[in-house]
């Protein structure tokens, strides 16, 4: 339940708040169509020093947006490892030799056993892991004495790191502009911009406003929902249900125990929550209006048009030169 | 007088092999502050939902207003009556209490302004202004409930429905409750509260008292209440002082058998 923080609404000022949140989704759409059709290094890095100042200019902390980050560290981490191993494209930019024998195998075992052992004891688990990789390739290259059974390489190519290094930037261009997105929107207000920027849908008979309805009514019911969890796992744990520990059966038991009661009372107060709508004049389907009016300002065109000028700039980069 | 409300031989089940309203017969005038008391599962709220068409009646037929209740009438009806429900977390629509209260106006496609107007001075009137921004799990149920009356009040209807609305609360909550529907009540609103708490019924101009579907009797609050006879039948529990006050009428007593009644009394409270 804790990672709902990240990435939720936190109040603030400075131009990102008061930017109309359909501006804010297309602009975000546009930035980054952008970043996808980069492909050197140098405009890269000129697209993230860009987003660096919209961060700064916007009062957005960093912290923030290094805590909606650092879920996708394993998977960047992954890609990379990914890229390495299999990507031999390109030109060879670094090999280096390994040899197995009883010793490096041995040593690396140690390394290994000990890296699990103490992970648990150590604050900065990535560097500490990547601190073992690098001492695990340092033995397997450098014992090359007694018994060498076998021999190969650990090759870097330049096609891999090029890749790994794209797809790590692009993700995180990604998840910092997304975080930005719903730190500084309001999640109604994020509701109102996403049924006013799906409207086109309509042609093919997508019901927004529908679907907006539903969205806000989630968001209403979400916090109650964890609430009533919560009660529901105080009252199983009064009776013994422990949701801490546990084998994989018991486990199964007790999310049972929480999700039967849950679907249970859901269906109940959905039916009261309709009846509550209907009784108020609710008519799907029928047209309401609304009291949150978005209210679009020059600063919207000016960042619509920054968004797009960056969209065709990337474009013209890519083709033209 | 003039009647808002007729319900004539209204009969529903929820089934066909059982009736869970039978033959009931009833008006109700513009300005009256009625009670509909009567026990668990006697179809109190079953009455509610027909009244606005939620559900549809097998027999019989509800005016309102003049307007007879049909696929065709029953949106306009809607906005003659307002329900404020038991559950006050499932009557809480909006993300705040001012999206709240704006829900109902967007319905009737009430313009902003006005919408904006009518927000600021009907949250006055339920002491919730200052709680406009406020999200529903900051709130007491009390709180609540007084956001769901606002919501109704600011559509404007003729008529409110307190469908137990005051049964999960506190009794702060529910003394504050039952002050507005006095207040409103005063101020011209047809009140109809339903409950099966005998206190509730106490303060409203006529009682119907409901058993397993069927009207015991209709009367004025006072009449009923006097009525030991049927409000014995109706499975419902007595105050503490009607029953004193059934004893005085029944027996002449000196003090000291009085004091021994009222002590046997709080006993078997
Ligand atoms: N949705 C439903 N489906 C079937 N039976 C229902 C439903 N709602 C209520 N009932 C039954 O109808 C009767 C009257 O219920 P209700 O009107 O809720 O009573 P009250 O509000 O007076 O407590 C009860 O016996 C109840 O079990
Ligand atoms: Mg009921």
């Amino acid at each position: 339940m804790k990672n709902i923080v990240i990435g939720r609404y936190v109040p603030g000022k400075g131009f990102l708040y008061t930017l109309d949140p359909r501006t804010k989704i297309i602009a975000l759409l546009l930035l980054m169509a952008g970043t996808f059709i980069i492909d050197e290094l140098i405009h890269m890095v000129v697209a993230i020093a860009m987003i660096g100042i919209i961060l700064l200019i916007g009062k957005i902390s960093i912290r923030r947006v290094y805590l909606g980050l650092r879920p996708l560290l394993f998977l960047l981490i992954f890609t990379f490892a990914f890229q390495i191993l299999f990507n031999t494209q390109g030109e060879l930019l670094y090999e280096m030799p390994l040899y197995y024998s009883p010793l490096t195998i041995g040593l690396v075992a140690l390394v290994v056993v000990t890296w699990m052992l103490t992970k648990k004891y150590i604050r900065f688990k990535l560097i500490y892991f990547l601190i073992m990789v690098a001492l695990s390739l340092f033995i397997f290259s450098t014992l090359n004495e007694p018994f060498v059974f076998g021999q190969g390489a650990f090759t870097v190519y330049e096609d891999a790191l090029q890749m790994a290094l794209f797809i790590m930037l692009r993700l995180i261009i990604i998840v910092t502009l997304s975080t930005i997105l719903t730190i500084t929107t309001k999640p109604t207000d994020l509701n109102l911009g996403l049924e006013s920027v799906l409207k086109p849908l309509k042609i093919v008979r997508v019901n927004t406003e529908e679907i907006a309805m539903i969205i806000s009514i989630a968001l209403r019911y979400i916090p109650t929902l964890l609430d009533e969890a919560n009660k529901i796992m105080l009252a199983q744990a009064s009776r013994g249900v422990d949701f801490q520990e546990g084998k994989l059966k018991e486990k199964v038991m007790q999310i049972v125990s929480l999700l039967v009661p849950m679907f249970i009372i859901s269906f109940k107060r959905s039916d009261e929550l309709a009846n509550a709508m209907e009784a108020r004049s609710f008519v799907p389907g029928q047209p309401r209006t609304r009291l949150h009016q978005l209210v679009w300002k020059t600063l919207d065109t000016l960042v619509i048009i920054f968004a797009i000028g960056f969209l065709f700039g990337s474009i013209y980069i890519r083709v033209m030169v | 007088m003039e009647t808002i409300i007729e319900i004539k031989d209204l009969t529903f089940g929820y089934s066909s092999d059982q009736e869970v309203l039978k033959n009931i017969n009833l008006s109700i005038n513009k300005g009256e502050w009625i009670t509909i008391l009567g026990h668990n599962g006697s179809g109190k709220s079953t009455l509610s939902k027909l009244l606005i068409g939620l559900l549809k009646a097998r027999n019989g037929t509800i005016r309102v207003d003049g307007l007879l209740l049909d696929e065709n009438t029953v949106y306009d009806i809607r906005k003659k009556i307002g329900i404020v429900f038991q559950n006050p977390d499932n009557q809480f629509v909006g993300v705040t209490v001012r999206d709240d209260i704006a829900f109902g106006l967007e319905n009737l496609q009430i313009e902003r302004e006005e919408m904006i107007e009518r927000i600021d001075s009907f949250s006055k009137k339920v002491d919730m202004f200052e709680y406009l921004n406020k999200e529903p799990q900051q709130l007491s149920g009390g709180q609540k409930q007084r956001v769901a009356i606002a919501g109704i009040l600011a559509m404007e209807t003729d008529v409110i429905i307190f469908d137990e609305a005051t049964s999960m609360l506190d009794p702060k909550g529910r003394r504050k409750i039952m002050e507005y529907m006095r207040k409103l009540n005063e101020e011209g609103t047809t009140i109809i509260t339903i409950t099966h708490d005998m206190k509730e019924a106490v303060e409203s101009d006529r009682i119907v008292v409901l058993k397993d579907g069927k009207i015991l009797k209709t009367d004025t609050s006072t009449n009923v209440l006097n009525d030991k006879a049927t409000l014995e039948q109706s499975n419902l529990e007595l105050l503490l002082p009607l029953e004193l006050l059934y004893y005085l009428n029944e027996n002449h007593v000196d003090r000291k058998e009085l004091k021994d009644y009222l002590w046997q009394l709080s006993l078997s409270e």
